[in-house]
């Protein structure tokens, strides 16, 4: 028969115990003790000499930081538009019927397997006028942030082709055979059916995307290390930089919690909107 | 029609020439000597081919007073990969479950925050958890790591599964209750064992970020269990001092085989666990 | 899926135990006083050098294990944690400058003033260096070595082809000699754009234009007058005029490429510091045949210098402060001393090592820091890590925008205003 139905209520709320103390303790107790350090004048270690907004003011009024955040916005906007593109072109084509599908599908998913510490070295080598093509975008105040854009497409464009792909296969084939019979040219089948139908799909890979945008950092510092000059700064190398080369971490975590904000103001109505809906 | 083949055909092999320039690149300055490389242009085949680099990337480039290449780390990375890739796995798959079908009060405000902690960079976190991990007595151990990869593959995982799981029918699991299943059973018996394309998935990019992870290893690992990637990065990121570029492009391939084994081997598994519905919104 | 299960947790198992067994056998190979000792020494030329150090000290009858980590800031940002989180290193390696001030602060250092008094360091150390490792009367690090960051290196062929026939002595013959290469159609001045090297650059100008004075005035006292005025103008402008005759690859370029290119004679002079001299050996160049060193252009133009220091981390285990003495007495023996420089090119602390075993450059060297009027410490050995960084940033903006000489001054002062 069945079991009674009282104990059986809080198992859910202890299989997610793991869940509650990471993001409790480990996420908002870090976030917490970030805001803290960012109203201090904390140099190595976090001091408690509160200085209020100093740290802001600061970040504020340096010219880098302001930088970074336009490169940021600019970059944000060209890699996810890119990735999105190419991976649903390479995944597109490749669900065509293509002989050879596993071989390319290695071949498009291969960068994001690399650390980009080397690889990103190898398209600074590639991108050096005088190396290799005659191309000098990379020692070039304005144009250098779009190298990175070009060397971070190659290394996620796999994942969201390999994603999309996965999404592809589980469209209806009937649909297929459907517009067929119409008469729809197959451009118009992608365009007007079936990408509405992988809309959750691309939401997730965009959700992805954005992550690691924010968090960009290891291809700036191996390709143009926030060169030339700061040209290619972004936010992670600036609160990098200041929490261990230049031993400031009230001004890095005063960054942070700048990078941080957006996000909340983002995902927390999100958060709660989703459980209205789910709990009615 | 034979046109339009054509067509795809160009657009993938040229798609494909330009992806795998880098890695051309890459082979091609690991056998060459370093004169070659000082004196010679980056896309030219090498003119006296060599494997020594590769010997000295595995087994003998110094980095430090210890002359082992990266082979030394190479267990390292194995004795933290297994358990940070099993552990936050089945529990990111808790997680999905318990938020899919059972949906308790508050759990979608505890993903919420889980989400925003994955735009967090590692390094802003770092400290404090320095701090949280001595005054649990873990710091610097092998626990101590596999908690810390678990608490940075949480957010990304527990999203994967749920949606996994929101893709799944709900009669499903209504049926489950009804035949007298409790969280538990439901979970153990219907739901992982209907897992196995999404836990391939999420194998291969929990696997993948923690074998290529360099700073957490280097901070929480402890002196013991250094991964290979500290010996990587001691070998190509020295700042005053001669670079051996030809070791470099060596060294970083034998890092990347694992998870290139890996994706080369379930390219196809990764690519059917997402078909089935993984990434619903 | 459970012999899938079962199979992935016997794998697990098995690796665990295979690592267990591997750290149980290291520690059962430790006698003697065991050092741990975190560095950043990664290249070959200076794993050569401390691979000496870890000899002697072996020999001294320690233990040495080696924990290198490639990169200063990582190193030390590891070194930090590692204390923080109550595993310290037995030592660890810092450059002469502030960034253990915070360490020290906290209480996390043992003192070395037994060594600094047996060494008569109050006498003997040059007065940057001491005053850097002296806080509050008490030595806090044992300095390995001196570095001197703004030699000017040449090469002899691209002299001959260019027709220079002497080294020059002031700032106008070096712009002359940086015409002369260009007519000449070699590159002036082998750079690499990064910020870092940017500063060095400035450094050096604002040593050989400014002298100690301004020097001094600008990078210890940050008089704001100083910053201000004509003479610090003169040396700004100075250092803008040298993009003149840099080349277009240069943004990005790491120090030891732009080394090569002095090696192969495709460029003329190159700015930077001693470490330079392990290229030049590794590609079979002596110094005063095939490239010349210049220490600066007149005699009596500061010396800057750095260096590398070892400091010992606060512990209570009497195993661990053993090794640390002794491996304080190791690093300081001449021995060490003239073999750790050798390899990496820099100059022992102590002057009582035998030059004769030192190359044409370190013998310069050793004789122009005998002068104490020349001895000064680069940028970093009197600015915090944060102040350092931000005059790196007004001088890597200027270098490579059109940022105007009134604003790049400004911007300069503000940096350093606090």
């Amino acid at each position: 028969m069945a079991r009674p139905r009282r104990p059986a209520r809080l198992t859910p709320f202890a299989a997610l115990l793991p869940m509650a103390l990471t993001a409790i303790v480990a996420y908002i107790g870090c976030a917490l003790w970030t805001l803290r350090v960012s109203f201090t004048s904390s140099r190595t270690f976090a001091s408690s000499q509160y200085v209020g907004l100093a740290q802001y003011e600061r970040l504020f009024d340096n010219e880098r930081w302001v930088l970074s955040l336009h490169n940021l916005a600019l970059y944000g906007v060209l890699f996810i538009a890119a990735c999105l593109v190419i991976g649903c072109l390479l995944a597109i084509f490749i669900d065509q019927n293509v002989t050879g599908e596993g071989v390319l599908r290695t071949i498009f998913l291969y960068p994001y397997a690399m650390s980009f510490v080397a690889t990103g070295l190898v398209w600074q080598w590639m991108l050096t006028p005088g190396q290799g093509f005659p191309f000098d975008w990379i020692v070039d105040q304005d144009m250098v942030i779009y190298t990175v854009v070009i060397a971070t497409v190659w290394q996620a464009a796999g994942l969201v082709m390999a994603m999309v792909l996965a999404g592809l296969r589980g469209v209806d084939p009937d649909l297929w055979k459907a517009a067929r019979l119409d008469g729809i040219p197959a451009w118009r089948v992608y365009v007007s059916i079936v990408l509405p139908l992988l809309a959750p799909t691309l939401a997730t890979v965009t959700l992805l995307l954005s992550t690691t945008v924010v968090k960009l950092f290891d291809a700036v510092v191996a390709m143009t290390q926030g060169g030339p000059g700061t040209a290619s700064e972004v936010p992670a190398k600036f609160i990098m930089d200041h929490l261990f080369l230049r031993s400031n971490i009230g001004l890095a975590s005063a960054g942070a919690m700048v990078m941080l904000a957006p996000v909340l103001a983002m995902l927390v109505p999100y958060a709660y909107a989703r459980s209205r809906r789910v709990n009615r | 029609m034979k046109v339009a083949r054509v067509g795809i055909y160009a657009f993938l092999f040229s798609a494909a020439l330009c992806f795998l320039l880098p890695l051309y690149v890459m082979l091609v300055t690991s056998v060459k000597s370093m004169d070659e490389i000082r004196q010679g242009s980056l896309f030219a085949l090498p003119l006296a081919l060599t494997f020594e680099p590769w010997r000295q990337a595995w087994s003998a480039v110094c980095t430090g007073a210890a002359c082992e290449g990266v082979r030394a780390g190479f267990w390292n990375s194995v004795a933290i990969a297994i358990p940070s890739t099993i552990i936050p796995i089945l529990l990111g798959a808790v997680n999905g479950y318990a938020l899919s079908f059972w949906k308790p009060r508050g759990a979608n405000v505890l993903f919420a925050v889980l989400l925003a902690g994955a735009f967090i960079p590692l390094q802003v976190m770092i400290y404090p958890l320095v701090r949280l991990l001595a005054a649990g007595g873990i710091f610097g151990s092998l626990p101590g790591i596999v908690l810390v990869h678990t608490i940075f593959g949480m957010p990304l995982l527990t999203l994967l599964f749920r949606n996994y799981y929101a893709g799944v029918p709900h009669e499903l699991f209504q049926a489950a209750r009804i035949d007298g299943g409790g969280f538990w059973r439901i979970f153990l018996q219907v739901m992982l064992p209907m897992s196995t394309p999404i836990l391939v998935v999420a194998a291969i990019m929990q696997l993948t970020g923690v074998w290529n992870d360099y700073i957490l290893g280097l901070v929480f690992a402890g002196r013991e269990h250094l991964p290979m990637t500290v010996q990587l990065n001691n070998v190509i990121n020295t700042t005053t001092g001669t670079r051996l570029y030809n070791v470099n492009m060596a060294a970083t391939i034998l890092t990347a085989l694992v998870p290139l084994a890996l994706y080369f081997l379930s390219g196809r598994w990764f690519v059917r666990g997402i078909a089935a519905g993984a990434v619903k919104g | 899926m459970a012999h899938i299960r079962n199979a992935a947790l016997a794998t697990m198992t098995a690796t665990m135990a295979m690592a267990m067994a591997m750290a149980m056998a290291n520690s059962a190979i430790a006698a003697g006083p065991t050092a741990e000792v975190i560095h950043w020494w990664t290249s070959g030329g200076e794993s050569a050098a401390v691979k000496q150090v870890a000899q002697a000290y072996r020999a001294a009858g320690g233990t040495w294990i080696d924990t290198a980590i490639a990169g200063g800031d990582q190193s030390r940002a590891v070194t930090v944690n590692r204390i923080v989180g109550g595993n310290p290193p037995t030592a660890a390696q810092f450059n002469t400058s502030k960034q253990f001030l915070d360490l020290i602060e906290q209480g996390m250092l043992n003192n070395v003033d037994d060594i600094a008094a047996r060494e008569r360091w109050d006498l003997s150390l040059p007065k940057p260096i001491a005053d850097v490792i002296r806080v509050k009367g008490h030595y806090y690090a044992v300095p390995l070595n001196i570095h001197m960051q703004t030699w000017i290196w040449y090469s002899q062929a691209a002299f001959k082809k260019a027709g220079i026939t002497k080294e020059p002595a002031t700032m106008d013959e070096f712009f002359g000699a940086l015409e002369q290469l260009k007519a000449a159609g070699i590159v002036p001045l082998a750079h690499g754009g990064q910020a870092w090297q940017e500063t060095v650059l400035f450094s050096a100008i604002l040593a050989n234009m400014g002298g100690r004075d301004l020097y001094l005035s600008v990078i210890q006292a940050r008089d704001q007058k100083a910053m201000h005025s004509d003479a610090f103008r003169k040396v700004l402008l100075a250092f803008k005029r040298m993009h003149n005759y840099v080349d277009a690859g240069a943004p990005g370029r790491n120090w030891n490429d732009a080394t090569a290119m002095v090696i192969k004679g495709t460029a003329g002079f190159q700015v930077m510091g001693d470490w330079v001299k392990g290229e030049f050996t590794n590609a079979k160049q002596v110094a005063g045949k095939d490239y010349g060193c210049i220490a600066g252009l007149g005699p009596t133009v500061p010396y800057l210098m750095q260096g590398d220091v070892f400091v010992f981390p606060k512990t209570a285990s009497a195993n661990a402060v053993q090794a640390q003495k002794l491996l304080a007495n190791v690093v300081t023996a001449p021995a060490t001393q003239l073999v750790f420089s050798q390899l990496k090119g820099s100059i022992p602390v102590r002057m009582d090592v035998d030059t004769s075993r030192l190359d044409a450059c370190a013998q310069k060297g050793m004789a122009i820091i005998k002068d104490r009027a020349r001895q000064a410490g680069v940028t970093e050995v009197y600015l915090t890590p944060d102040q350092n960084g931000a005059i790196q940033d007004v001088l890597t903006a200027y270098w490579n925008t059109n940022m105007t000489i009134d604003k790049a001054q400004k911007n300069f002062a503000a940096a350093l205003r606090n």
